[in-house]
C-alpha cells in the first residue's frame, strides 16, 4: 500500500554551479548569490492499494521521477507526508549502483543486499537470476566489460528475484532487446496477477496501459488527473496533440 | 535508536562496500594486500634510517616504537582520508537506493580496521624475530583501538558529508594531516617532551608565547585522542602496561643490559615529577569524551546533511 498525503517537494537552483570555497567566495564577492526556489511536487495526494498497479504518465520535468524518489525514501519531501507499507523494490535506473571492477556475481550480492535479501537468500536464487538474465558464462567477469544491454539485464534480474510487496519502476520497461522486453514484460505481469503492488513511471504508454488500471497524469509538479488508465491517456494525448497545433489551433 | 536498528537491518550491506572495498582497492595489483604493509614498512625504514642512523637519536628500541605509534596513525589518517570519497564515489547508489548513508562511511573506517589488523600480522612478525615475549598487556590495544575507530568514526562522518558539497574538504584534510602528525608522538617518545619546562630554540615573540602557555599547551596535547591511542599502544605492547607517560621500553631483548640501566636511571629521574604532573588516566577519560563527542556531533552533521545527498550529487 502506497499513501501520499499532500506532498510537496522543493529543489534549489543556484543560478551558478558551485563546487568548491574558492568559488564560494568569488560567488559572495560578487554578490552572485542567487538561487531559485521552485516546486518539483505541489500537493501531491493519493493512494494505491495493495495488489494495485498504478502508472504515472505526463511530460519530461513534470515530477513523476521525483514523486518515485520519494516513495523509495531517496528523497524527502518537504511538506507532506508519503507512507508505503510493504517490503519496496526499487526499479529505477538498472545497474547504476554496479561498480564496473568488480565482477558480476559479486555486484549480484552487493545490489541484492541492498534491495534487502540475505546472503542466503541470494545464494538460494543465484541460478535463476543468472538464468533469467541469461549471462551465465560472463558472471565472472568484471562489468565493465558487459555490453549496456547485458548491464540492465542482470540489472532487471535482479530487481525481480527479491520478491518485494511493491514494486517501483522507473522507465524499465524497455529494457535490453525485444525478446528480453517481452520476457520482462511477463515477469511483471506475474507480480500483478501474484497481487503485487506496482507503481510505474513510464513515456511508454502502451505499456503503461497494457500493465495498469489505473494511471495518473502529472504535470508541472500537480496531479491532473488520476483514473482508469485507458481514460487518462486518451486526455494526456489530446492534450499533448492540442499543444502541438499552437494556441491559435 | 531507530539509526541504529536501520544499521542493523542493513549489515549484509556494510558487509558487501567492505568486501568490495577491498577488493576493488587491490584487483589489479599482482602482490595484492602486501601493499597495504610494504608502504608502511618502507615509509618506517626511511624514518628509521634518517632519525637513528643519520641523526643519531639515542631513544632505545627506536623501531619498535616507530611501528607501535604509526599504526594507529595510519589507521586514523586513512580512514579520514577514504572517507572524502565515500559518499561522492557511491553517488549512483544513494541516488537510486534507499539504505542507511551512515554505512558508506563505516564502511571506508572498516575496511581500514581490515588493514590494521594485517598490519599487526607483521608486527607480531617482526616481535617473534626481536624475541619479544608475548603477555597479557597486549589486551589495551584493543580499547585503544576503539577509541581511536571512534574519534575517526566522527571525523570520516563530516568530512564525507563536507565533502559532497565542497570538493576542497579533501585537500584541506590532507594539509591538516600533514602538521597533526607532528602533533602526536609517532616519530618521538613523550617523556622527555612532559619533562622539559622550556621552550628550545631562539627567543622571540613566538617562543615566549608559546613558554608561557606550556603547561596549558601540554594539556591540550595529551587531549587528542590519536595521541593517547598511540601511547596507549605502546603501553600495551613496548612497557607491559606501564603509564606510558613515565614508561621506558625495556621489554625488547635487543638492549644491552648497560643500555637498559642507564635508561631506567634517565627515566627516572623524571618520573616522579612527570607522574605528579600528568596523570594518565585522566587524559584517557579526556581524550575518550573528546572521541565519543566528535562520533555524536559528527553523526548529526552527517544526518543533516545526507537528506541532501541525491539531490545534490
Amino acid at each position: 500500500m502506497i499513501e501520499a498525503r499532500n506532498v510537496w517537494k522543493q529543489y534549489r537552483r543556484p543560478h551558478i554551479k558551485i563546487t568548491s570555497l574558492k568559488e564560494a567566495v568569488v560567488a559572495f564577492l560578487r554578490g552572485q548569490t542567487g538561487y531559485t526556489d521552485f516546486w518539483a511536487l505541489e500537493n501531491v495526494s493519493f493512494s494505491v492499494a495493495p495488489g494495485e498497479a498504478v502508472g504515472v504518465i505526463g511530460p519530461n520535468g513534470s515530477g513523476k521521477s521525483t514523486l518515485l524518489a520519494i516513495i523509495a525514501k531517496v528523497l524527502e519531501p518537504t511538506k507532506g507526508m508519503v507512507k508505503v507499507e510493504g517490503k519496496v523494490c526499487p526499479l529505477l535506473e538498472l545497474g547504476t549502483g554496479f561498480h564496473p571492477e568488480l565482477s558480476g556475481r559479486d555486484n549480484v550480492y552487493l545490489n541484492a543486499s541492498l534491495l534487502g535479501l540475505s546472503h542466503d537468500e541470494t545464494r538460494a536464487r543465484y541460478e535463476s537470476i543468472i538464468e533469467f538474465a541469461e549471462l551465465p558464462e560472463v558472471m565472472d567477469a568484471p562489468v565493465k566489460t558487459y555490453s549496456s544491454g547485458m548491464v540492465v539485464r542482470l540489472g532487471f534480474s535482479v530487481a525481480v528475484h527479491m520478491d518485494p510487496e511493491v514494486l517501483l519502476i522507473d522507465e524499465v520497461l524497455s529494457v535490453g532487446d525485444e525478446h528480453f522486453q517481452h520476457k520482462s514484460f511477463a515477469r511483471l505481469r506475474e507480480f500483478r496477477e501474484a497481487g503485487k503492488t506496482i507503481f510505474v513511471v513510464s513515456h511508454d504508454l502502451l505499456a503503461v496501459q497494457a500493465l495498469c488500471e489505473r494511471s495518473l497524469w502529472m504535470q508541472d509538479g500537480r496531479l491532473i488527473t488520476d483514473g482508469p488508465s485507458r481514460e487518462v491517456i486518451r486526455a494526456y494525448r489530446e492534450a499533448v496533440a492540442k499543444q502541438e497545433q499552437g494556441p491559435g489551433g | 535508536m531507530r539509526e541504529l536498528r536501520e544499521l542493523w537491518r542493513f549489515r549484509e550491506v556494510l558487509y558487501n562496500l567492505v568486501r568490495r572495498n577491498l577488493k576493488v582497492r587491490y584487483k589489479n595489483s599482482v602482490l595484492g594486500f602486501f601493499w597495504s604493509v610494504l608502504n608502511p614498512l618502507m615509509q618506517i625504514g626511511v624514518w628509521y634510517f634518517v632519525f637513528k642512523v643519520i641523526m643519531g637519536n639515542a631513544e632505545p628500541n627506536y623501531m619498535a616504537q616507530l611501528i607501535t605509534g604509526f599504526l594507529p596513525w595510519l589507521f586514523f589518517s586513512q580512514a579520514v582520508l577514504d572517507s572524502a570519497a565515500c559518499v561522492t564515489q557511491e553517488m549512483a547508489l544513494v541516488k537510486k537506493a534507499y539504505f542507511p548513508r551512515s554505512l558508506l562511511p563505516l564502511s571506508a573506517l572498516i575496511s581500514n580496521l581490515v588493514h590494521l589488523c594485517l598490519a599487526f600480522i607483521v608486527l607480531f612478525g617482526l616481535f617473534a624475530i626481536w624475541g619479544v615475549d608475548v603477555n597479557i598487556h597486549y589486551w589495551l590495544v584493543l580499547p585503544a583501538t576503539l577509541l581511536v575507530a571512534t574519534f575517526a568514526y566522527g571525523l570520516s562522518a563530516m568530512v564525507a558529508a563536507w565533502s559532497v558539497f565542497y570538493a576542497d574538504v579533501k585537500f584541506i584534510v590532507g594539509t591538516v594531516f600533514g602538521l597533526w602528525f607532528f602533533l602526536t608522538p609517532v616519530l618521538y617518545s613523550i617523556s622527555g617532551f612532559l619533562a622539559r619546562t622550556e621552550m628550545l630554540g631562539e627567543r622571540n615573540w613566538l617562543s615566549s608565547l608559546l613558554q608561557s602557555s606550556l603547561p596549558t599547551l601540554k594539556k591540550v596535547y595529551l587531549a587528542d585522542p590519536i595521541t593517547i591511542g598511540i601511547l596507549s599502544y605502546r603501553s600495551g605492547l613496548l612497557v607491559g602496561g606501564e603509564n606510558p607517560l613515565v614508561a621506558y621500553p625495556h621489554l625488547l631483548s635487543t638492549m644491552t643490559e648497560a643500555e637498559r640501566q642507564a635508561e631506567i636511571l634517565r627515566a627516572q629521574a623524571v618520573q616522579a615529577q612527570v607522574q605528579a604532573q600528568y596523570p594518565f588516566w585522566h587524559y584517557v577519560l579526556i581524550a575518550t569524551a573528546v572521541a565519543i563527542l566528535t562520533a555524536l556531533v559528527g553523526q548529526i552533521i552527517f544526518t543533516r546533511l545526507s537528506r541532501q545527498f541525491a539531490e545534490r550529487g
